[in-house]
């Protein structure tokens, strides 16, 4: 059971800050709060008092979401939900419909923040490979000596290890930039224990962009979790395929480079299996939704893998 | 601690109350404002049957902390049937009978009523996937499905308001009609009250301090900084118990709370009763138990070993229960079989996962009767047991059955309403306690694990000649029913199936494990489990079809068990046809014909659940468009 003092929820950020600087380490910054309360609960971290509960969903510049024509910024506490329901963030962010679709149920997902996902720095987090693959830049921002001081960091440099970020003291999450790739296909391939409302066992986000022609891959993105500590890009795997043509074989051997790269704590043997899959199918449904030629890709491969 | 000024809209009228900060949304609604439609089911958002709205958002009040919904509108179940009359969504619930312990429906009909607000038109795969968040365990999905579909259609006009009403029946029959049960409306808006929702004038709460060991003697509990502590009403340990402890099913062999000993992880030591839940909480961090930790053992088959750890001293072989049945000459049975097969099956322990977690509200009325309320299964005995456990006369002793929010056999143990009536009974005033998910899931029993070892002789037309069953069963650290359900696998080790010569033995042993006891089927799943993919094995190493084998094997009318009980009626036969030819089974043996297979991917067949049922109705929007 999680208890508290005092629950705050600053208007702006000058009052966040003036309340982080008044509680310094007395208090936990609180968005969907999803995660936070189940893990207050017996066989987790059990009966938890924390002083004070900084609430930062009410907070403008945690807020703001703007769509341009090369990044996309999005707020820190903007609700996965968003994913869903903005035409334009889903155009612009092609693998993350389908993402936002795994990430949760319909009740958490309206709850649930993008910032919240990143900060708690799960290696199964599956919004955060979605936006590795789009080169996602997580701006923070601390008060120190009156000013407030921002910075950016690459988001798979500031997630470094299980729950673990380079968020220092006092500081906050704003948001995160990250390119917009509207004529790519997207697609998000995730594995758990049941189908709604599970923790990856794995997931890929792949996004493909073809040539004019429909048959030679002109860009490709690719960002895997839950095998290992972090999410992983897989820019080797990138560079094979960058040029080259959509055909069933340059997939088969695009599929088996990252298989290698499991390393996580269990369950070995069967995530490799899962991610040689994954690729496989990942590339078909990208590529076939950035309008891949309907003879490219061969029709029993796509059937074992759709 | 400042509380918070809250001020919302509920259900269409303006509140402001005073709420604790860190207070969710499901504890402020049901607690302070008695709104009690909305569950608590597993306080940890994967339920779902907390579900309310929150400016038009449904969200699970769970994981919602009070202060998030400041000015908020917020709709609870109770908001849609608001004067009596049941929404077009509750009255489809009544219609299909989605709705059998109702524990999880409050939530189903407001994911439902999130659905259809949000796309009326959802197909059943979009309805499929927007309830994806809520988890029911016994009235099955399809109903529930079938409920919204038909409320979407009736929205939408596609079919009349008469849909909704209950079918038409001739007197008198019923069977393979759709009849609406009696009980739905209460549970579809809400009203009705199971026992964590009950509350009484005065009522203290109350909570347990379990054992973190497996097996310990406890040398000393002290209670007295527990007992001096602002706001606590009472304390109790096994010290409190007047009359002769023990209970159980067959062998009274546990203690209200532990006595002198523990013998597994969750086991109740001593229980609080308190003013509010925190207090009682904080109560219990502050009673000194010390333990002297023993040897334990988990595994059945390690506490059958001479030397192994013994939990209770009537049984110093560990062994809870043996059933044996003898009949024929086994022996004589496998040297005339033409083939003998052995195999070892193990089936694993199970939870039961009701909805609803265990709760009970007790107290001793105006005529010292002492009376708990309780979703149990096994009221008469359980008061028989307890006037003997309090020592008072059967006719101070009243159990009243709460609605059961789902039990499957796992509340069929009086597990914690003797705390209840012990602090009742100490504090003179009604006390109430509502288990935590993970406290029902520590504590209460469990489905016995299995380890069976079964031989089979056959001949080579199919028929069996011999069976040979060793089933151990881990039974946990108490009796419970462990009894009965060996006997209950004993009795259907050989399933029905005429079979001259036959030797069972069904062993329940005492480990330290969490106490197996009833589920249903109560034994009969992990001995079937054994014949049935045996007899499977079996076919195909004689090359028989396995729907042959169970035919040639076959009881009929008139057939005697292996334990004597004549069968008037037997429908095996009956049901082997019916099942044959509802799954289109590919006769042969069953060996791997993969996907030449004529009986998969049929098109009558349920496919897999895929995710995505939104974005192919956007895409297909879009194309239309």
């Amino acid at each position: 059971m999680l208890t508290c003092d005092e629950y705050i929820t600053p208007a702006s950020l000058d009052e966040a800050f003036d309340a982080l600087a008044a509680h310094r380490g007395r208090y936990r910054i609180v968005a969907g709060a999803t995660d936070t309360l189940p893990w207050a609960r017996e066989g987790r971290a059990g009966d938890v008092h924390i002083p004070v509960l900084i609430d930062v969903t009410k907070i403008r510049e945690l807020r703001d979401i703007s769509v341009g024509d090369k990044r996309v910024r999005l707020g820190a506490v903007t609700p996965i939900q968003r994913f869903l329901d903005d035409k334009n963030l889903a155009r612009s962010l092609p693998a993350m419909p389908r993402c936002a679709v795994w990430f949760a149920d319909d009740q958490i997902r309206a709850q649930a923040t993008i910032g919240g996902n990143i900060v708690n720095a799960s290696p199964a987090a599956d919004a955060t490979p979605c936006l590795i693959a789009h080169e996602a830049e997580v701006e923070l921002a601390k008060k120190a000596g009156g000013q407030i001081a921002r910075r950016r960091l690459k988001l798979d440099q500031f997630v470094i290890g299980p729950n673990r970020t380079m968020l220092e003291d006092g500081e906050l999450v704003l948001g995160v930039e990250c390119d917009a790739l509207p004529n790519y296909g997207g697609s998000f391939e995730k594995v758990g224990h049941r189908r709604s409302l599970v923790i990856s066992l794995a997931c890929l986000a792949t996004l493909v962009k073809l040539d004019a022609e429909g048959r030679r891959i002109a860009d490709v993105r690719l960002s895997l979790a839950g095998v290992g500590p972090k999410p992983l890009r897989l820019k080797s795997v990138e560079d094979f395929l960058r040029g080259g043509p959509v055909t069933a074989e340059r997939f088969d051997q695009a599929a088996e480079m990252p298989v290698s790269l499991v390393d996580s704590r269990t369950r070995q043997e069967y995530r490799r299996e899962v991610v040689r899959g994954f690729m496989l199918r990942g590339l078909i449904n990208a590529a076939r939704a950035a309008g891949a030629q309907p003879d490219v890709l061969a029709p029993e491969l796509e059937a074992a893998y759709a | 601690m400042p509380d918070l000024q809250f001020k919302a809209t509920i259900n269409g009228r303006k509140i402001s109350r005073n709420a604790k900060p860190h207070q969710r949304l499901l504890d402020f609604i049901r607690d302070d404002l008695n709104l009690t439609g909305n569950k608590e089911g597993c306080g940890a958002g994967e339920c779902g049957t907390c579900s309310v709205f929150v400016d038009g958002t449904l969200v699970k009040s769970c994981l919602l902390p009070v202060a998030k919904a400041q000015g908020t509108t917020i709709e609870t179940i109770e908001a849609l049937a608001k004067t009596g009359e049941l929404s077009v969504l509750q009255k489809a619930f009544h219609k299909t009978g989605a709705s059998q312990c109702g524990y999880c429906i409050p939530g189903m009909v407001m994911a439902a009523t999130a659905a259809l607000r949000t796309n009326p038109f959802a197909d059943r795969e979009e309805i499929k996937e927007r309830l994806g968040g809520n988890i029911c365990r016994c009235t099955g999905y399809q109903k529930i499905f079938d409920a919204v579909e038909l409320a979407r259609d009736v929205q939408n006009g596609t079919l009349p308001a008469a849909a909704l009403l209950e079918d038409e029946t001739e007197a008198g029959d019923f069977i393979g009609k759709n009849v609406h049960r009696i009980d739905t409306p209460s549970k579809v808006s809400g009203r009705l009250k199971y026992a964590g929702d009950m509350t009484m004038p005065g009522m203290l709460h109350v909570q347990v301090l379990r054992s973190p060991h497996a097996h310990a003697r406890i040398v000393s509990i002290d209670t007295s900084a527990a007992e001096a502590m602002e706001g606590v009403a009472g304390v109790i340990t096994n010290a409190d118990v007047p009359g002769e402890d023990g209970f159980g099913v067959f062998v009274n062999d546990q203690p209200i709370m532990a006595r002198s000993t523990v013998r597994y992880v969750g086991e109740a030591v001593a229980a609080v009763a308190a003013e509010d839940p925190l207090i009682a909480k904080r109560a219990l961090s502050s009673i000194n138990v010390v333990y002297e930790p023993m040897p334990a053992v988990f595994d059945p088959d390690e506490a059958l070993r001479a030397g192994a750890p013994v939990l209770h001293d009537y049984a110093p072989d560990n062994v809870t229960k043996h059933i044996p049945i003898r009949v024929g000459d086994v022996d004589k049975g496998f040297a005339e079989s033409d083939l003998v097969v052995e195999e070892t099956y193990s089936t694993q322990q199970i939870e039961h996962a009701y909805l609803e977690p265990e709760a009970g509200l007790a107290y001793v009325d105006h005529d010292g009767v002492v009376t708990i309320v309780s979703p149990d299964q096994n009221i008469t005995h359980h008061r028989h047991m307890l006037a003997r456990i309090i020592a008072k006369p059967i006719s101070k002793v009243r159990f009243i059955m709460s609605p059961v929010g789902g039990g499957f056999g796992g509340k069929e143990d009086m597990i914690y309403q003797g705390m209840l009536a012990l602090l009742a009974m100490k504090t003179q005033r009604p006390v109430r306690l509502v288990f935590t998910r993970e406290e029902s899931i520590i504590s209460t029993a469990k489905r016995h694990p299995s380890r069976t070892v079964l031989r089979m002789g056959l001949m080579r037309d199919g028929r069996i000649r011999s069976l040979q069953m060793k089933m151990i069963c881990d039974g946990g650290a108490y009796g419970l029913s462990t009894e009965g359900v060996m006997r209950k696998a004993a009795i259907l080790a050989a399933g029905p199936y005429v079979i001259p010569n036959v030797r069972v033995d069904t062993l329940g042993i005492y480990t330290n494990n969490t106490p197996s006891g009833a589920f249903r089927s109560f034994g009969a799943l992990q001995t079937a489990f054994a014949t049935e993919s045996h007899l499977d094995i079996c076919a195909e190493r004689l090359g028989l079809d396995p729907f042959l084998i169970r035919r040639i094997n076959a009881m009929r009318d008139g057939a005697m068990t292996h334990t004597k009980a004549k069968l008037g009626s037997v429908s095996l036969t009956r049901t082997l046809d019916a099942l044959e030819k509802a799954s289109g089974w590919d006769t042969g043996a069953p060996t791997s014909r993969g996907a030449t297979r004529s009986d998969l991917n049929r098109p009558d067949i349920r496919p897999p659940c895929a995710l995505g049922a939104r974005l192919a109705a956007a895409e297909k929007q879009e194309a239309a468009e």
